[in-house]
Order: C-alpha cells, then structure tokens, then sequence
C-alpha cells in the first residue's frame, strides 16, 4: 500500500450482496475500502465493479443496508453510531436508490390542483379548484373531464377500477356534495371527454373534504367541515326509490345519463372539529385525522371509534400502511411527519418523526407495496419520500414552484403530485423493490 | 452531762448495747482487723444512749435549752459528737480526735460502764488488746511530738538572716547548724545508704531520716490511699441492728414536742436574715472587679471584624488589611530576592504605578539603614487622603437578581400557543386594515386600503372571493353566526352588509331575503339624520351611509344587532344597527367624549364604549348612566377586547401600552403591560385557550397566556410568550384575530400580506 495509507483512514472488509436480479449483481468478493467512504463512495465502488463485467453499464445509483439501516453518513461514522465492530468482514446490502430518475411534462390545469389519485394503475385522477375533475392516461393527456360540482373539488378517489369497462371514481367538493362518475378507461381519445356525475350525495352541511372507497367499491366515506363523517353507498339506483332521473345534454357527449341523488347511510359523528382527512383501507374500518389533533379509528359496523391518537396539532392528511398495514402516518399544521404503531400497547406517542418539511404538511401516502416507504407533500414545495429505516427523507422532489397541495403513489415506482401552481407533475422512474 | 439522769435510763440503755455488742463480738471473730472500728461504734453508742438521756435532761435543765435546742434538732442522727462539743471542746480538735476526746473525757464512765457490762460474755484478753491499739493509736497522732521550735507557724525568711532559727521551748535561741558544702553533703549522700529516707526539716533545722514505715505511709498517701495499711476505706457495712425483729422503736420514750412544731427561733432567724437582705446589709452578687488601672491591652494582631470597634463606632470601616511583611523586605534579603542590574532598569522604564513599591535591597546590619527616604511624603499624602477622600461605606445589596423576577410557570408549561408562521395569504395590493375570522374558522374575510374585501380559505391560503371597492377599507366583521355567513364592511362614510355565499342553499335563501332591496323601511326620524339604508347595486347587499366616517364596527353576540362608531359625541358618536329590521337606533344614553370603539358584552347586555382615555360600561336595558368606569391612565385608547368570561377586558393604547381589567376586582387596571415601543393597533383574545395578543407599528405582535380562574380569590395569570415577527418594518401590524378554535393567530400587516401563525 501507499505511504500515506495509514493516516487517511482505516480500511474495511465489505462484502456486497444485494437481492436485485442479473445485472445490478457484483461478485460476492471481500473488498477493502477506506473507512471514510460515505453513500456516494459506495455507489461508485459498486457501479465500477459492475462496470469492470459489463463495459456497457449506465451508472446506477444504489443504496445500503447494514443491518436493516440505511447508512446516511460515513461509513465509519454509522458503524461508530451503531456499536458495529470493524473487525470482521461487513455484508452491506445495497439496493436501488429510491430517488426519481425521470421528470415527466407537467400537466397544467386551470386552477390549483388539490387532489390527485393514483390507486389505478391505468389512469391518474386529478380534481381542481375550477370544480373540474380530470382523467389523465398520461401526462398531458388528459382523457376525460369530470363536470358538475359548483365549489372547488377537494378530494377524488377511485371507487371501482377492477371492471374492465367502466371505472367509477368520487370527487368531493367544497359545495357540500360528493359525486359520482362513471366512465370508460380504456377509450381511446384524442380530446377529452366530458363526464357527467351519475349520482350526487348530498347531506353534508359544510365543505367535504375528503373521500375514500371502500375496497370492494360498493361504498364511499366523507369527510367533511361539519365535523361529521358519512358514508354512502355507490349503486347506481338506491333501495328507496328516491333517484331523480334527470335527462341532460352534455358538451360534445350528447349521451343522455340519469342522474340520481343518493344520502348518507351512516353518519359517524366524534370528531369536534373539522375532519380533514379519511382512509378506508379495510373491508370495516375507517381511519380519520381531524382538526381536533386527533387520529381516529372507526368501527363501520357499530359506529364507534374504536381508536383515539391525540397529536397536539390540527391534522390534515392520514394514511395507513407499512408493516402489516397496520402504521398511521399524519401530518398537519406543522412540518413533521409523524407516524403512530397502534399495536403498540400503552403509548400513544408517535414511533416515528419525520421533521424535514418546513411547512405544513398538506399530503403522505404509503407506498402500496412496500413496507418501509412513504412520501409526504408540504405546503414548502416539497414532496419528500421517505424510508423508516433512516430519519433523513431518501429523496426531496422539488419540481413544484408553490404548494404541494396533494401527492400520490403511481403504478408503484411514480409520484404524482399536484400543488398551487395548477400543474399535475409525474416523478418517474423510482425504484422500489 | 448528768449522771444522775444517766441513772434515770442506765439499765434500759445496758440491755440495748449488750445486744449490740454479742452482735458486734461475731462481727468481730470474723475479721479482727476492724476492732478499732467496732470499738468505736460500740462508744458511739454509748453516746448515742447518753444523749438520750441528755434530751430529756435538757428538757428538765432549763438553763442550757436555748442552745441545745437547735443543736438536737439539727443532728439527732448524727450522734453525740455535737453534744461533747456542747462541753466545750474546741471543734478543731473534734475532726482530729474525735475517738481519743471521748476515750479521754465523756467516754471515760460509758465505756467502762459498756465494758463492764461486756466483760459479763467477753474474755479479758480481747478487752485488753483493744486497749492497747488505742493506746498506740494516740501516740501516732503528731499532737504528742512537741517541736523543737516554738515560733510558731511564721515564714522561715523572716529568720533567714539571723544565726538562729526559733527558740526552744525553754526560750533559748535554736542556732542554725553549720551548713556543709555541697561536695561534702554529696559525697555524705552517697555514703550513707539511707540518704533517700533524709529529709531536711527547716523548721527545725534538723534532718529527720524517716522510718520504713513512714516512707510506706509516704508512699501510700502518694497513691491516694489511707495512710494506715490497716485501715479499709472500703470496709463492709455492719448492720448492727437485726431489722426485721425490732419492732419497737430503740427507744421508748415519746417523741418530744419540739419535734413536731415549728421552731420560733429558725422563724426569728429567717425574719432577721429577710429583713437583712431587704435593708441591703446582705448582697447578692459581688461586686465588680475594679477596671484595671493604665492602657488596657488588645490584641494586636487580630482579626478587625471581631474586635469591638464596631460596636464603638455607629459607621465603623475596618482598615484595609496589609500584607504581612516577607523576605524580601527584610534589611538582609537572600540573593534571589535582589534584583539584577537589568531588571533595576526595567523598573525604571515602567510607569510609576506599576513600578514595585519596595526594591530589596542588603544592608550589612540593622544600623545601617537609612532612613526611610518616603516617609515625610507618605505620610502627608495619607493625611491627605483621610482628608480629601473619606472612605465611605459602600452598601452594597446582595441580592440575587434571579430573586427579583417574578414567578411565572415555564412557557413550555403553557403551549399551545402561536409560535411559528408557516401560511401567508397574499394578493392584497395595499396595507392589510382588518381582518375577521368566521365562527368556524374555515374562512377569514380581509379588507385593505387598496379598496378590496376578499374572503381566504384558512386551510390552504387560497382566497375564494374578492370585491373590489373605491374608497380603502376601514373594517371588516363576519357576522358571529355560522348559520348567516354575512360580512359587515365599513369603509369611509359607508357600511356595507355583503353576502359571502358561503352558507348552504336554505341560508342563502334567508341572506337573499333579508338583502332584497324592497324590504328597506322607511327610516325613523330620529336617526334619519345620522343614517340612511340604501341598497348596493354593486354586490347585492346592502349600504349604510352615515353622516361621518366610520372608525370601528362591532357585532352582537347574536349576529342581528351591529354597533358602529364615529367620532361624534353624545348620542350620536354610536348607533346600533339592527339588520333583521333594517333599523337603526341611538344608545339610550349620552356619551361623554368622542367614542373610539365599541364592544358587546360576550354574555350580557352591557355595551362597552372606550373613548380616548377611559372606558365605560353601559347596560343596555337601562337608560341612564355608566354602570362603570374603568381608568386605564392611558394616553389615548386604539382598541378593546374582552375575554370570553365577560369579567376581563383588555385595553390596547396609542403609546404601546396594554391593560388588563379584572373588572371585578376594581376599576383600575389590574395590570399595565409595557411591550410596544409603538401605537398598539389591535388586542385580540381567543375564545377558547387563555391566549390574549397585541400587535403594534413595531411591525411585532405580542402573545400572551392570560388564564382567568373560576375562584374569585385567585387572581388572573399573565405570562407573555411569544414575540411574533415577520413582518415587513414598514408600517407594522395593523391587525390581529386568533382563529376561533385552533391556538392560531393571523396577523394583519402594512405590507398587504396576512400570516398565520401556528402552534
């Protein structure tokens, strides 16, 4: 070795494994590295041993794992930090990094975009502050558009995607309606199509402010200003009778639709405040974040909250997911992310904090398939996402030059977002294994 | 003594000591050693009976009662040694012989009459030894060595210079024997083997050489013993009485009277001792030592704060301690101590004051030291210092100055409370005049001088709604009611009711009703000069025009009722708006002063009208006038608010000043808060949380905790929390709302933006 190998710093033996398939495979050999490398020096090493096989490689960014933690600083640092003894042969695991690698078009509204949802895969949904909800196949091209509330929509979800023709999505609007669309997915178009709501919800006294289906579809929840939460069912003709056909002529769509208007089957009252948010992941439970600083857990069968978190800050967005799809992530009017374990007996304190945001937090959402990744959009502009391996978010996508008024997961490795700036941004290219 | 009433009780006495004595004989057949001492016993008791006999005698014997009398009371116990004192035996001799005195004079018919009677069961030799050792006992005792010398006990110096040293007992004079010098009496020392027992006798001037067993005596004086071997200091009690049989008293005669009344002469003797001590013949205490004559010595050395010149001065100042002399300053330092030629020159070039005090230098002797070269000009500069610069005591206050601050509970304690601004609203092209929140705090309504009114969504910072006026906006109110979500604006002359189309359909239908154009009434004319309605073309609401500018707009609890100010004074300054009736009425009284704003009692119908530098409270209901009075001791009065309870009202100055009123505590503010170096243009209080805050032209705004308490003994805390900056210097804060149900406050500034600060 060099001379002045001794004073620039130890060296270590690494062994680099990894899960991934052919390509991104390094020989399983014992390598010395200085002990000061951090993040980027490992990358390299790895990208050049890969590169020393296969001369056609593109530099790929990786990250790594020691021992379940993702390693955010030196390597010595980490090891200093977490007691691990340098003496034998360390196994680093390395992964893709979870970074977006492609930007694509911004689609741009006519207003502020404040919901967007990316739960089917064939298509992004998006609702605007013109009162217009949007179909988008793609970026920039926007396939239908979803007419009919008088207020600015504030929420969108998508009840029914798994027919193959027809998909039914919710929007929820700030004129104190949800509605109902029916439309086919698959359409080939070169302009949009105008849709019509098939059914209206009424019965919220005040601004609703969130929706979300229940998985098999045939019922919807809402959250709303009048501090309630209902719950609606999806069918097109309602058990009473009361559906209001109503011949209308639409746009360039001259197709005749019925319109019917549906009420609440249940109404959860609790929350003494504004209910900002809700999630309904399973078959009869509904998770809602209020104003009130708390994090509820409904009972659907029996109406009762079976859960109460009390934060200590007016929340405006949750989200269930991770382990055993079990973890509640919230944010609110402050700038940390937190995230509760409700299995954990006898605390209601956060097991998490993600403080990286330096605003309002307006949006997080579970990556659907993975355990560890969630990502959360601020009022500063960001979208950060994050791994719960590491309190240091894995990558801050700063694209949107205003708020972040709401941000989704797309087909598994997109971040759709859409902020103050009316424009609905596509982050591509994640790599979540 | 008398024999003859010794007679009277002999038979009786001999039967109680022969009983003594047979016990005493098997005491002593035991240990033979304590003859001496039962022998004694045995006269004592012999005396003991005498003195019996001699009470009663002296009962009968009238001529030496008065003397005998104290003397049986005193010791009857004790035994006869007080009554053979009566014979006239000196006491002295009493201690030394006390046995020998009655073996020679009282003792000498008791004994042999106890003899006698014990010889009857004794055997003559036993007798015979106890004689002996009585005798032998006597001639020890030193009374039977007469000195030599018969001066007397007088100090053998006075006959230090004559040849003799006293007189024999014939008178002539002892001549001092010829002193031999040392050697020989050394050398006659080590000769003579028994030169240890010497011992030179002054007195006599003779040597005695001291007999083994006196040198033994000697020797167990030394170890504090007895000086007779034979004598037990520790000997066994001798019970000589058999106390369980003796159920007669020893003796039967009656116990005399004297016995058991009062005795008159300890009575006189006690009243001539009281008297005595009452004339002062008889003191207490002695006298005080005599102070010492001449200069009283003090220690030299110590310590001034012990000594008592403090107490003899009222100010007295300890002088500066001085350092203690060393080695450098003696006239013959060590070497080490002189310094160098070099440093010599060193000193030279430093300034005065830090030149050493003291070069060391050596002096070969005491005596030839110079004379203190200083000395005239030191001490002429010291009188000059006493003179000119009196040292004076400094006072100095020891406290800690963390003592002198309040007690306040911890901030952390207190959260929630604003802290950090984290949404702005922004489009308002002018100053930012007012800002209102509604009910549910969904919404807050803002005006600016720029003439435009818009309607925010709290959530988001996104503005919903705006309407664009011609003159600048003076103020603007939601109306407290959610079912009618109605904005108040005043601007210039003109107060608007405009129509914010936020509610539900069954409500827009109330507000549209209540804004048709039609309804409007015909004016009273009372008021007809001060207002008119009118409807507004522009938004569909409704005008108000007044007969002068508006300076400040408050609504009723109850939506329907909406009090306006202009600076006009007595009835006509306020009117009350009703705008279900679409009618305007004068306060029921007169108002001294221009008003300046106005505010509704959150629960009662009283009506709070500040002017310039008081505020009055006025009850609606009645005509009349002020209920109360508050004295804020400002300058001029900006703006009010009330705390939720009704009780507390806070009042925000032009000269950056707050008050607090507890209103039920007094008139007078029950704190005064100096926190804005500039005019305070508004104070807000939160409906739920004790939060209370001020913001001013410093561009800052003030947030307080302000808890009022449900017990009326406990006063209401302040706590100041948080300073809220972030807006632009110029112009300041002209507007501050809390958010009706988060611990949220907006902020309204000059420089057109409103924030939102959180907790």
């Amino acid at each position: 070795m060099d001379v002045d190998g001794e004073d620039v710093s130890r060296r270590l033996h690494v062994k680099f494994v990894t899960k991934l398939d052919s390509p991104f495979k390094v020989p399983v050999n014992s390598v010395a590295i200085p002990s000061n490398v951090t993040r980027l020096g490992l990358s390299s090493i790895v990208n050049s041993i890969i590169q020393s096989d296969n001369p056609e490689w593109k530099t790929e960014p990786f990250d790594f794992l020691i021992d379940g933690e993702l390693i955010r600083m030196s390597l010595e640092e980490f090891l200093l930090a977490k007691g691990i003894s340098a003496e034998r042969t360390l196994e680093i695991e390395y992964i893709r990094a979870v970074t977006p690698r492609k930007e694509e078009e911004p689609s741009l509204h006519n207003d502020w975009v404040s919901a967007v949802n990316g739960s089917s895969p064939r298509f992004i949904l998006t609702g605007c502050y013109d009162g217009l909800g949007r179909v988008w196949s793609s970026a920039g091209s926007c396939s239908h558009i979803l007419e009919g509330h008088s207020g600015a929509i504030s929420s969108v979800a998508v009840v029914n995607s798994k027919d193959a023709e027809t998909v039914t999505v919710a929007t929820a609007s700030k004129d104190r309606t949800l509605r109902l669309f029916k439309f086919d997915a698959d359409e080939s178009v070169d302009s949009s199509t105008r849709v019509t709501a098939y059914k209206i919800l009424r019965g919220h006294k005040a601004s609703v402010q969130s929706v979300s289906a229940q998985k098999s579809g045939d019922m919807v929840c809402s959250s709303s200003w009048d501090c309630t939460i209902n719950l609606w069912n999806t069918n097109q003709s309602t058990s009473e009778g009361e559906s209001v056909p109503v011949k209308k002529r639409k746009g360039n769509n001259q197709a005749d639709e019925s319109q019917s208007e549906g009420e609440a089957v249940t109404t959860l009252v609790g929350h003494t405040q504004c209910v900002s948010s809700v999630v309904w992941p399973e078959h009869d439970v509904i998770y809602s974040a209020s104003w009130d600083h708390s994090v509820r857990r409904w009972d659907v069968e029996t109406g009762k909250d079976s859960l109460n978190l009390f934060c200590g800050k007016a929340l405006n967005t949750v989200d269930v997911g991770g382990e055993g799809s079990a973890l509640i992530a919230a944010g609110g009017s402050d700038p940390i992310l937190r995230v509760w374990d409700p299995r954990k007996p006898g605390t209601s304190a956060p097991i998490f904090q993600f403080s990286s945001h330096s605003s309002w937090i307006s949006a997080c959402k579970w990556h659907r398939s993975s355990w560890y990744h969630l990502l959360s959009a601020s009022y500063d502009g960001k979208i950060m996402l994050w791994d719960l391996r590491t309190a240091w978010p894995l990558s801050i996508i700063e694209t949107h030059n205003d708020k972040v008024l709401s941000a989704d997961w797309w087909k598994g490795e997109n971040v759709i977002s859409g902020g103050a700036d009316s424009n609905l941004r596509i982050s591509s290219g994640i790599a979540i294994s | 003594m008398t024999k003859k009433s010794k007679g009277g009780k002999e038979d009786k006495t001999a039967i109680e000591t022969t009983s003594k004595s047979v016990s005493g004989k098997s005491q002593k057949q035991k240990k033979p050693v304590e003859k001496e001492v039962e022998k004694e016993l045995i006269e004592e008791s012999g005396t003991d009976s005498d003195y019996d006999g001699d009470s009663l005698s002296g009962s009968l014997n009238s001529d030496d009662f008065d003397s005998d009398i104290f003397e049986s009371e005193d010791d009857v116990t004790q035994g006869g040694t007080e009554e053979d004192g009566g014979d006239g035996e000196s006491s002295q001799d009493e201690l030394l012989d006390n046995e020998g005195s009655i073996d020679n004079e009282d003792g000498e018919d008791g004994s042999e009459q106890i003899d006698s009677d014990n010889n009857e069961e004794e055997d003559g030799s036993d007798e015979g030894s106890d004689r002996d050792e009585a005798v032998e006992e006597s001639d020890s005792s030193e009374d039977e060595v007469a000195p030599r010398n018969t001066v007397g006990d007088v100090p053998l110096v006075w006959y230090k210079d004559e040849k003799h040293i006293g007189y024999d007992i014939t008178g002539k004079k002892i001549t001092k024997k010829e002193r031999r010098d040392k050697l020989d009496s050394f050398l006659a020392a080590m000769d003579d083997s028994k030169n240890w027992r010497k011992i030179n006798d002054d007195y006599n001037d003779e040597e005695v050489e001291l007999t083994k067993e006196e040198c033994k005596m000697v020797g167990r004086l030394l170890k504090g013993e007895a000086p007779h071997a034979d004598f037990n200091q520790y000997a066994d009690y001798v019970d000589w009485f058999k106390w369980p049989d003796a159920i007669h008293p020893l003796s039967s005669a009656p116990e005399p009277k004297r016995r058991f009344i009062p005795s008159i002469w300890e009575a006189k003797k006690v009243v001539k001792l009281v008297r005595a001590y009452r004339k002062g013949l008889i003191k207490f205490v002695k006298p005080e030592e005599e102070p010492q004559e001449g200069p009283v010595p003090y220690l030299l050395w110590e310590d001034a704060s012990t000594s008592d010149q403090k107490n003899k001065h009222l100010t007295y100042i300890p002088p500066p301690k001085l350092k203690l002399p060393g080695h450098e300053e003696s006239y013959n330092p060590s070497l080490e101590y002189i310094p160098t030629e070099e440093e010599k020159a060193s000193y030279e070039l430093m300034f005065e004051e830090d030149r050493p005090k003291l070069i060391p230098t050596r002096f070969t002797s005491l005596r030839s030291i110079p004379a203190y070269e200083n000395a005239l000009k030191e001490s002429f500069e010291r009188c000059l210092d006493l003179y000119l610069c009196p040292r004076i005591r400094k006072k100095r206050i020891n406290i800690d100055p963390e003592s002198l601050k309040p007690k306040l509970p911890s901030r952390k304690d207190l959260r929630p409370y604003p802290n950090s601004c984290y949404l702005e609203y922004k489009g308002h092209t002018g100053a930012v005049t007012s800002i209102s929140t509604d009910s549910s705090g969904q919404w807050i309504a803002s005006g600016s001088t720029d003439g435009s009114v818009r309607i925010w969504e709290v959530e988001t910072g996104r503005c919903l709604k705006v309407w664009q006026f011609d003159e600048p906006i003076k103020f603007v109110a939601w109306n407290p009611l959610s079912s009618l979500p109605v904005l108040a604006i005043a601007m210039g002359r003109d107060l608007f009711f405009l129509n914010t189309e936020l509610g539900n359909d069954e409500e827009q239908e109330v507000i549209k009703e209540m804004f048709h154009s039609e309804n409007i009434p015909e004016p009273e004319a009372s008021v007809a000069a001060i207002v008119t309605w009118l409807p507004d073309e522009l938004y569909g609401g409704i005008k108000i025009r007044h007969f002068k500018n508006i300076s400040s707009i408050d609504w009723h609890r109850k939506g329907d009722y909406l009090s306006t100010v202009m600076a006009s004074g007595e009835t006509r300054g306020v009117v009350l708006h009703q705008l279900s009736k679409k009618k305007t009425q004068r306060l029921p009284f007169k108002i001294r002063g221009l008003p300046v704003c106005t505010l509704f009692h959150p629960s009662l119908s009283y009506i709070f009208v500040a002017t310039r530098k008081d505020v009055r409270v006025y009850n609606l209901l009645k005509t009349g006038l002020a209920t109360k009075k508050l004295e804020t001791g400002m300058r001029e009065i900006s703006s009010m608010a009330i705390h939720p309870g009704g009780d507390n009202l806070i009042v925000g100055s032009k000269e950056g000043k707050m008050c607090w009123f507890d209103m039920d505590l007094s008139s007078k503010p029950y704190k005064t808060l100096k926190n804005h170096p500039k005019d305070i243009t508004n104070v807000a209080v939160h409906r739920s949380y004790p939060l209370f805050a001020s913001c001013s032209e410093d561009s800052t705004a003030y947030v307080f905790h302000g808890k009022v308490y449900n017990d009326l003994n406990q006063n209401p805390l302040i706590v100041p929390l948080e300073i809220l900056r972030g807006h632009s210097i110029k112009g300041g804060v002209l507007d501050c709302k809390f958010h009706p149900r988060q611990p949220w406050l907006f902020t309204a500034g000059a420089d057109s933006i409103i924030k939102l600060y959180c907790h």
